[in-house]
């Protein structure tokens, strides 16, 4: 806001280094950049630039939304994409926190454990594919093995990486006030590093919706993906659209949840997840 | 209760004999970093490990924490040696250690938890040395509310409510602006007459260690070693609670010129090695 006041010599511009933004500003902007996108989609469509066989306006696809849940059971495909992921996420976290942690603490089971580790991080999960369905065929076996895959090795490396950068001096100062190593791992460590591992899981989480996709995509005649190789069948991308934008709306409220979760567990950290 | 276990110093409290600590840097590239480090302290006396940096002070308070081990020596606590870090040597360090995520109540419980203090008495017993840290309106605040000087005001308070034979201090208020560096060590001469305690402090600042010390244990570089051990005489054996007091007294002066000297001469600079 400019200031009538001739005593303000200081200029004030659009892009000034390290210059703050305020919040009322901040949101406009993030809601403008999606008004223009939808306002050029519409045009487009609306104009006939594009064909509307291919290119459905937003219009149409928010009205596919609606009868996808509405008419045509959809909820059930977002219910058991859902499920797959929590289903295999939590196991992936239920081996990787104490595994991470114990690595991240003791050097005999990093040294025992990260080689191995290490060298699966560099295969990508989905060049397993072809042998999870030879094993455990088209069921839900193969598409929970991929998104476990997927995860748990980035996660155990970064839960381990947290871990091992617990401050020394907060571990020193427990030996010295005469804890044992199991009191100092559940007292100091874990406390320590559980909001970082928080993170980690957040991360980690938006990257199994990428294995989900890809899963479902490939072999399976349910959930998200699955309707959206039948829609290509049929030409119709408007369900094609209504389902990138499920997921997408889906992994946002998965984000703000974590978001959540964090303040409600860490409130001594006096600021949330960034 | 003096007793009779060493014949050198009949009532040390800690003592070090021919302590040396050597690390490997490279196979056959070894630095001594103590050398035949022998000094001892008698019960509830302050005594400040005071040297330029680089002599290895921290390392030796390390030590007697049992953090490090030595390559060679002893070092007794009430006769005993020293096998490991014990929550009868409680350390405070430089750095803050509160914990975060516990209100600086449950922060100065801490230790007592870990030892399986009864409740009532670790509530009891912590409440009284928040107090005697001058925290008692801050049992309820989380460390990341609190400023550096009260942080590390829990820290002591954590380790004294703990009940160790020896309090061990790594340059506690090195992080501290210099006004609250002032006024914490005339605290800590409160708390120290109070708690009745025997402390072993790391410090590199000369007046932090006239001002606290009933004894100086001054370290040399290369190796790191005892070079002279200093009683402040002029102090006639009490303690001075406030530090203006302490530099009107005679004899001040001539000691810390004189530990001034020792420096420059036991500092010098780095371009020399």
């Amino acid at each position: 806001m400019t200031s009538g006041s001739a005593n303000n010599a200081y200029r004030r511009r659009w892009l000034e280094f390290l210059a703050p933004l305020s919040k009322t500003w901040t949101v406009v902007l993030g809601i403008a950049i999606w008004v223009l996108f939808f306002g050029l989609w519409e045009t487009a469509v609306a104009a006939g630039w594009v064909n509307r066989l291919l290119v459905p306006s937003p219009v149409d696809v928010l009205r596919t939304l609606y009868e996808l849940f509405a008419q045509r059971g959809f909820l059930s495909d977002v219910g058991i994409s859902t499920a797959r992921i929590l289903g295999s996420f939590l196991v992936a976290c239920a081996i990787a926190i104490p595994l991470g942690i114990l690595m991240g603490s003791f050097k005999a089971i990093e040294a025992l454990f990260n080689p191995f580790v290490s060298a699966w991080r560099y295969l990508p999960a989905p060049a397993f594919i072809p042998i999870l369905l030879m094993w455990f065929g088209t069921g839900e076996e193969p598409k929970l093995a991929l998104l476990f895959l997927g995860v748990i090795f980035f996660l155990i490396t970064l839960i381990m990486d947290h871990t091992a950068q617990v401050r020394t001096e907060l571990i020193e100062t427990a030996m010295t006030l005469g804890g044992t190593r199991w009191q100092i791992l559940w007292t100091v460590v874990v406390p320590a590093v559980l909001p970082s591992i928080v993170v980690a899981m957040r991360q980690m989480l938006a990257i199994a919706w990428t294995y989900l996709v890809i899963a479902e995509i490939i072999a399976s005649t349910t959930g998200i993906g699955a309707m959206m190789m039948r829609a290509r069948r049929f030409l119709h991308t408007d369900d094609i659209m209504a389902g990138i934008l499920t997921i997408g709306v889906l992994g946002l409220l998965f984000d703000v949840m974590f978001r959540w979760l964090y303040r409600l567990l860490f409130p001594y950290l006096d600021q949330g997840g960034r | 209760m003096p007793q009779q276990t060493m014949n050198a110093s009949p009532q040390a409290k800690l003592q070090l004999e021919g302590v040396s600590k050597t690390f490997r840097v490279r196979r056959g590239n070894d630095i001594e970093a103590i050398k035949d480090v022998n000094f001892s302290t008698p019960e509830n006396e302050v005594c400040v490990l005071l040297g330029p940096s680089g002599c290895g002070k921290s390392t030796v308070l390390r030590m007697v924490a049992g953090l490090e081990v030595p390559t060679s020596g002893v070092l007794m606590l009430d006769g005993h040696p020293i096998a490991g870090p014990d929550r009868e040597r409680g350390m405070v360090f430089q750095a803050y250690t509160s914990f975060d995520w516990l209100t600086v109540q449950a922060n100065v419980e801490y230790g007592m938890r870990l030892n399986g203090v009864p409740k009532k008495e670790r509530r009891d017993r912590a409440t009284h040395f928040i107090e005697l840290v001058g925290l008692a309106g801050f049992a309820g605040a989380y460390p990341k509310q609190l400023s550096g000087g009260m942080k590390q005001r829990v820290a002591i308070a954590r380790t004294l409510a703990n009940d160790p034979a020896i309090l061990l201090m790594d340059e506690p208020f090195g992080a501290l602006d210099a006004q609250t560096r002032w006024h914490m060590q005339e605290q800590m001469m409160r708390i120290v007459e109070a708690a009745n305690t025997t402390v072993l402090m790391v410090t590199h600042d000369i007046e932090e260690a006239i001002f606290l010390g009933d004894r100086i244990e001054f370290m040399s570089r290369h190796p790191g070693t005892v070079h002279e051990e200093i009683i402040p005489e002029f102090k006639k054996g009490h303690r001075i609670l406030q530090k203006e007091d302490l530099i009107g007294l005679e004899g001040y002066g001539d000691l810390e010129r004189h530990i001034l000297q020792l420096m420059r001469e036991q500092g010098g600079d780095d371009s020399g090695h």
